[in-house]
């Protein structure tokens, strides 16, 4: 029997193009999510953050949509990953991270002034 | 042996600011807070000193790396114009 890689778990941000139809970024979307699952990964959770004004210009975009997934993986196919994402011209930018546990809901401890 | 400072002393000498990180117990900083990273850069975007916000060194090296990520993700900008 092979042996179980280990699973990490991960979270990632993604910007997706915001000049796509809803369709097609629904379809960009599931190829990114595609590409977890049939490496043995498992999706926990999804936010979609919607579409927000990007700090700076990148490739002549103005705009992005920001999509933040939770997931776990084998760490051995993030390379690989990597590799696939740096292809996917519908995906501006991606940052993944690994994590400790996926948070229930997204808010931060406010800092006294 | 302690030596008292004369009153004038005193008042030349400034006061240790404490870290706000240290002080609300905060130990993990998210680089998507835009609301609290945006508290420790410049209007140029730079990141500030943390002998002007009294972060202390731990938690500057954190608050550092979360302003990276944020900056790689178009949260905050390299170098705003405005």
């Amino acid at each position: 029997m092979a042996k179980q890689e280990k699973q990490h778990l991960y979270e990632g941000m993604y910007i997706l193009s915001a000049s796509l139809s809803d369709d097609a970024r629904q379809k960009a979307l599931d190829k990114i999510v595609a590409g977890i699952t049939k490496r043995g990964g498992e999706i926990h959770k999804t936010v979609d953050q919607g579409r927000k004004k990007l700090a700076y210009e990148i490739d002549k975009k103005r705009d992005g949509h920001y999509v933040l997934l939770y997931f776990s993986v084998p760490s051995t196919v993030m390379n690989e990953m990597w590799r696939e994402y740096h292809l996917n011209e519908d995906l501006i930018r991606f940052l993944t991270l690994r994590i400790e546990k996926v948070p229930e809901k997204i808010e931060f401890q406010p800092l006294p002034v | 042996m302690f030596i008292k400072k004369s009153p004038i002393e005193n008042l030349f000498s400034k006061k240790r600011k404490q870290c706000p990180f240290t002080a609300a117990g905060i130990h993990h900083i998210d680089y998507k807070d835009i609301e609290l990273l945006s508290r420790f850069i410049t209007e140029r975007g730079k990141i500030l000193p943390r002998r002007i916000t009294g972060v202390s060194f731990a938690h500057q090296r954190i608050l550092c790396s979360a302003i990276k990520k944020s900056r790689h993700m178009a949260l905050l900008p390299f170098v705003s114009e405005e």
